[in-house]
C-alpha cells in the first residue's frame, strides 16, 4: 500500500479490518497496541505478527518493522533490531484518535498519563528514558516495600537510598511534564476555533503528585508508604484535568463536547509536532466522522486539507458525510482483512 | 532423529553454560565424542572436579582463590591501605590484568536490587565493616557498576561508612568506560581508577 499527502479514507463495515489497520500503523510508530496486550494483534493460529512500512521522516527513508510475538517485540530499523525502545520510537510520528480516547477526559488518571505519555516520547526520546529509569526505580523500592515486614536498619538505610534515587529520577519526568502541558496550551489556544464558533477554550492542566522537594515529601511518607507496601506518591501518581471555559470537562462535558475537545487537542499535538520536528505527524482517526455533525466534519476536513499532513481516517460510509468536503481525497476499501484503492473519487481526484 | 540418550545427556550439560544454545552444545558434546581423545577428556573431567573442589572465596575479600587467603590479600607488597569494593570477583580480574591498582579488593558478590533479591544482607557488607575495623585502611574505593543497582550499593555503603574514618572515593565512570567494567578496555580502565573522585 502507499500513502502519499493528504487525507485518505480507509472504508469497510465493521469487522471487517479496517481498525486492525490503523492500529498497525500504531503499532509500528509508538512499538506497542493500544490495546491492553500486544498479543492481540498476532491471528488466531500463527506465531507472531509483524508491520512493516518505509516511511518518509525528516528527508530521510527509514525500513521499520514490529514483530510481536508470544516471547517478545522485536523493533527493527534499517534491518537492525533496536535495543532500546527510545532510540525506535520517534521515526514515524502519529497522533491518534481512537475510540478509546473517549474515556481519556472521564476514565482514570493511568489513562490520561498515558495519552500525555505517547506525544511527550514522540517529542523527546529523553522523555521515554527518563520515564523508563524513573519506573524501573519505583518498581525497586515497590519491591522493597514489599519485603520490609520486619524493622531492621539495614532495610530502613536501602529505602532512604532507593528514595533518594527515586526523587532523583522522578524530577526530569516531572519537569518535563509541566513544561509540556504548558507549551500545549499554547497550542490550544490557536486550535479554539477548529469545530467552534463560540467563545468557547480549552485548557489542560497539570496535576502532580509532588511538585518540588521531591524528595523530602517521599521521605515524608515513608509510614504510608510501609502500611500499603507501595510507593504512593510520585508521577505515577500525577493526573491532567481538561478545561472547558473553566469549568472541569469532567463533571459538565457531555459527549460531544468531550470529543470536540480531544479532537481539537490531537490537532494541537498535530501543530506543535509540527513545530518541534518541522513536519506534521501522520493523523490516524478512527470511526471519527459518525459521531460530528456535517459543520464540524466539514471543519475537520478543510483543516486536514490545509495543513496537507498525511491523515489516514476510516469510516463506514462517505455517504453521511458532507459532499462537497471530499475533494482530492484518496479513498480506499477494505473488506475480510484485504484493502484496495478506489481508482477515482469525487469530481476532481488527482490521480 | 534423537541423539542417544548419553549424548542427549552431555548436549543437555553443555547448554547449562551461559551464553550457550542448544546448536552449540550439540557442536561441543559432538566435539567431545568425536574429536577429544580420552586421556583429555580424562583431564577435563578432573579439572572441573578439582576446581570445584578447590576454588572458594578468599576468607579476607572473597575474591576467588585455591588457598585459604588469596594471592592478592597474602601479597605484602600491597598497598593495604585502599581497598576496591568490586560487585564480582570477574572485575577483580579485570582491574589486575589492567596492571595499575596495586591495592587490596573487596568483592561483594553482587548489588542491592529488591527486584533480584539482593538485600543488604545477601551481600558481603559485614566481613567490609569488620575489615575497616581492625586494617589501617584510609581510603575505600567504590568500583560497582553505574546502573540503578550499583550506585544504589554505593550509595548505602557510604551510607555505613559516614560513621568510620575513612575516604570514600568513587571511581570516574565516564561515557567511554560505559556501566559495567566487564567490558571496559585496560587503558579506560585505568583512567576511571585515575579519576576517582571523593564521594
Ligand atoms: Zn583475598
Amino acid at each position: 500500500m502507499e500513502f502519499g499527502q493528504g487525507i485518505h479514507f480507509i472504508i469497510g463495515s465493521n469487522g471487517e479490518g479496517k481498525t486492525n489497520f490503523l492500529e498497525s500503523i500504531y503499532v509500528l510508530a509508538l512499538a506497542k497496541s493500544y490495546k491492553t496486550s500486544d498479543l492481540v494483534l498476532i491471528r488466531h493460529q500463527e506465531d507472531f505478527a509483524k508491520v512493516e512500512a518505509t516511511v518518509l521522516s525528516q528527508s530521510r527513508l527509514f525500513d521499520l518493522s514490529m514483530i510481536i510475538s508470544a516471547s517478545g517485540k522485536n523493533a527493527i530499523i534499517n534491518k537492525t533490531s533496536q535495543k532500546k525502545l527510545s532510540d525506535y520510537i520517534g521515526h514515524l510520528q502519529i497522533v491518534s484518535f481512537l475510540p478509546e480516547d473517549m474515556n481519556i477526559i472521564k476514565g482514570s488518571p493511568r489513562e490520561r498519563r498515558y495519552f500525555f505519555d505517547v506525544y511527550m516520547g514522540q517529542m523527546d526520546k529523553n522523555y521515554i528514558s527518563n520515564l523508563g529509569n524513573y519506573k524501573y526505580v519505583l518498581k525497586q523500592r515497590n519491591e522493597l516495600l514489599k519485603k520490609m515486614n520486619q524493622p531492621n536498619k539495614e532495610d530502613d538505610l536501602l529505602l532512604d537510598v532507593i528514595t533518594e534515587q527515586l526523587a532523583e529520577a522522578a524530577r526530569p519526568v516531572v519537569e518535563h511534564r509541566k513544561k509540556f502541558i504548558q507549551e500545549i496550551n499554547l497550542f490550544l489556544e490557536k486550535q479554539y476555533h477548529l469545530f467552534s464558533s463560540k467563545n468557547e477554550y480549552y485548557r489542560i492542566q497539570y496535576l502532580p503528585s509532588i511538585e518540588t522537594e521531591i524528595e523530602k515529601v517521599m521521605k515524608s511518607k515513608y509510614r504510608t508508604d510501609k502500611m500499603s507496601y507501595t510507593t504512593n506518591f510520585g508521577p505515577h501518581r500525577d493526573d491532567y484535568d481538561f478545561y472547558l471555559n473553566d469549568v472541569m470537562a469532567k463533571d459538565y462535558a457531555s459527549g460531544g463536547e468531550q470529543r470536540t475537545l480531544i479532537l481539537t487537542l490531537d490537532m494541537a499535538l498535530a501543530e506543535m509536532m509540527k513545530d518541534r520536528l518541522k513536519e506534521y505527524p501522520v493523523i490516524l482517526l478512527d470511526d471519527v466522522f459518525s459521531e460530528l455533525d456535517y459543520e464540524k466534519q466539514n471543519k475537520l476536513i478543510q483543516y486536514l486539507s490545509k495543513i496537507q499532513a498525511q491523515a489516514i481516517i476510516t469510516t463506514t460510509s462517505l455517504h453521511e458525510l458532507n459532499q462537497d468536503a471530499l475533494n482530492n481525497v484518496k479513498v480506499f476499501h477494505v473488506s475480510k482483512g484485504h484493502i484496495q484503492e478506489e481508482k477515482q473519487h469525487g469530481k476532481s481526484s488527482k490521480v | 532423529m534423537q541423539y542417544p540418550k548419553a549424548l542427549e545427556d552431555l548436549i543437555s550439560e553443555f547448554m547449562k553454560y551461559p551464553g550457550v544454545g542448544r546448536k552449540t552444545a550439540e557442536r561441543y558434546a559432538m566435539f567431545s565424542v568425536i574429536d577429544l581423545k580420552n586421556e583429555s577428556i580424562n583431564d577435563f573431567s578432573q579439572a572441573l572436579i578439582s576446581a570445584k573442589e578447590k576454588i572458594r572465596p578468599c576468607n579476607i575479600c572473597h575474591h576467588l582463590t585455591d588457598k585459604e587467603t588469596c594471592d592478592i590479600c597474602s601479597d605484602g607488597t600491597r598497598d593495604n591501605s585502599k581497598i576496591m569494593v568490586l560487585e564480582t570477583t570477574k572485575d577483580v580480574f579485570s582491574i589486575e590484568k589492567s596492571g595499575t591498582y596495586r591495592g587490596l579488593y573487596h568483592v561483594l558478590n553482587g548489588a542491592l536490587s529488591p527486584l533480584n533479591g539482593i538485600g543488604p544482607n545477601e551481600l558481603n557488607l559485614v566481613s567490609l565493616w569488620k575489615r575497616l575495623e581492625k586494617d589501617d585502611v584510609k581510603e575505600v574505593i567504590l568500583a560497582t557498576s553505574a546502573t540503578q543497582e550499583g550506585e544504589a550499593t554505593a550509595q548505602y555503603i557510604k551510607r555505613v561508612l559516614r560513621e568510620v574514618e575513612v575516604l570514600v572515593t568513587r571511581i570516574g565512570y565516564g561515557v567511554p568506560v560505559g556501566s559495567n567494567l566487564e567490558y571496559a578496555d585496560d587503558q579506560t580502565l585505568n583512567k576511571a581508577i585515575e579519576n576517582r573522585r571523593v564521594f
